[in-house]
């Protein structure tokens, strides 16, 4: 209690940052000390509580870290950042064409779109040097159609810290402001890498990559093929390479000075406008012309249906369009907003840290947040799941033949009872 | 009555209206599904699918009002 008064009531910035540093240690020693206590009594009978241990442990020891990196980056006036406005609407224009530019250019690797890829992001560059001189915190009430996040407090990742470092290099800068863009990129080549790696030799009994990979492609390839049926084979790569993408880049948020890319509107709206498209496109293509203009008025057959023209195509062109935006504001705001639960909690317990309240205040505070870190991992999964089958769904609605396709699926699964 | 206190009272009420009317639908639902489920467990993984779809629908109505809310809080000053 001594040593806090005099941390807080010191005069002299070098000494009050030893003595924090030193009950910061001594801090975290307890926290380890009582953290090591508790898991050595639950393994003690027996080590059948391994999982256990280790989903107590993983939200734990993630919360700690990022508190620390939120009480150990700069001054208090920054503890919880702003999110960097972008001004001007050139740069809001941009990075999302960017995204989509290239994104699709990895979807659907055609030859088209790769060669727009360097003009895309040369585009998003030049946007950034022209918005690189923004001021970062205060415009709380900038336009908020781009980011979603502006003027709402979020967590530091390593970028920023960099940035805090290096504030003169231009290639941090361009990364510190196009933070999503960097992970969403990262997401996609660890998601990549692990996929390559589980599957490089694929073996006829599988070791236990593979066999987490075969399963969770084999349980969504089951949940799918019951609304596709037939037509599952032609349109699951899109639908699991769009699952495995989106929840790799909701899971990575969890990881300490990370941050999720689906927390911000640009990527989701990107992701849901990709789907849009080839869901369009899918109909066009399946129905033909007349066909999808005989969808869009909701296939009238009879006297009223013909009558109601006039009503139906506007209801159903709504309909159409109000897919990606229901799509994309989903995502985003479930994930926004678990990640500004955790910032709130975070942020109290980087507050304690900072005044050295370490043994008194953080055990509890990480308790409640790292049940809330478990809530955010099934949120991620269960977003990227509800997003993969909408996708599925709106396929399945574009498809050809209805009835048929769902007379076959109740044949096929008529034996089985 | 300002502009900024209208909309710092009207925000919150909103969403938790809009959860209201969410948590109608989500319990509808899972009572609906849950009875299946207890009469025909069969059919199992088909409902659940189903019902988490549903629930993504009924959720995202309060979803809409919460990024309405991130979008206009800049705005109370």
């Amino acid at each position: 209690m001594k040593l806090f008064t005099e941390a807080a009531l010191s005069k002299s910035a070098a000494e009050a940052t030893l003595l924090r540093a030193r009950l910061l240690l001594f801090g975290g020693v307890k926290v380890m000390v009582i953290y090591g206590g508790a898991f050595a009594l639950t393994r003690w009978p027996s080590l059948e509580l391994w999982p256990l241990i280790a989903g107590l442990t993983i939200p734990l020891a993630a919360l700690f870290l990022k508190a620390i990196m939120l009480a150990v980056s700069s001054g208090p006036e920054n503890l919880l950042r702003r999110a960097p406005s972008t001004a001007g609407s050139s740069g809001n224009l941009a990075k999302p064409a960017a995204f989509i530019f290239l994104a699709g250019a990895l979807l659907l690797s055609a030859a088209p779109a790769r060669s727009e890829e360097p003009h895309a992001l040369s585009h998003a560059d030049s946007a950034a040097t022209a918005v690189a001189h923004t001021a970062e915190g205060g415009a709380a009430h900038g336009e908020a159609h781009s980011g979603g996040g502006s003027g709402v407090a979020h967590l530091p990742n390593w970028i920023t810290i960099l940035n805090d470092f290096f504030p003169q290099n231009a290639v941090i800068h361009w990364m510190h402001e196009n933070e999503y863009l960097v992970f969403a990129w990262l997401a996609a080549v660890v998601f990549l890498g692990i996929t390559w790696f589980g599957m490089r030799k694929p073996t006829m009994v599988p070791g236990p990559i593979q066999n987490a990979i075969e399963w969770m492609v084999e349980s969504m390839e089951d949940v799918c093929g019951g609304m596709l049926g037939k037509h599952l084979h032609k349109y699951f790569p899109y639908i699991i390479a769009v699952f495995f993408y989106v929840l790799s880049m909701n899971l990575i948020g969890i990881i300490p000075g990370f941050k999720s890319s689906t927390s911000t509107l640009d990527v989701t709206l990107a992701l849901a406008l990709i789907t849009f498209l080839y869901v369009q496109f899918t109909g066009l293509r399946n129905l033909g012309p007349l066909g999808y203009i005989d969808h869009l008025a909701g296939s009238p057959r009879d006297v009223v249906g013909f009558i109601m023209l006039p009503v139906m195509i506007p209801v159903h062109i709504l309909g159409e369009l109000a897919k990606p935006v229901s799509l994309s504001c989903r995502l985003f705001g479930n994930i926004f907003g678990e990640d500004t639960l955790i910032v709130v909690f975070v942020g109290a317990t980087a507050l304690c840290l900072k005044a050295s309240l370490v043994a008194l205040a953080v055990p509890p505070m990480l308790g409640i947040s790292a049940l809330f870190m478990l809530l955010q991992a099934l949120t991620s999964i269960v977003q990227a799941l509800i997003f993969a089958l909408l996708a599925t769904v709106y396929l399945y609605m574009m498809l050809p033949h209805e009835e048929h396709a769902h007379g076959n699926e109740e044949h096929a699964h008529a034996p089985s009872h | 009555m300002n502009f900024a206190a209208t909309l710092g009272l009207g925000l919150p009420i909103g969403i938790g209206l809009a959860a209201i009317g969410s948590g109608i639908g989500i319990g509808f639902l899972g009572q609906g599904a849950m009875g299946a489920m207890g009469r025909q467990p069969d059919v199992l993984p088909k409902l659940q699918v189903a019902m988490i779809i549903g629930f993504g629908f009924a959720e995202a109505l309060t979803i809409y009002a919460f990024v309405t809310m991130f979008f206009l809080q800049g705005k109370i000053q």
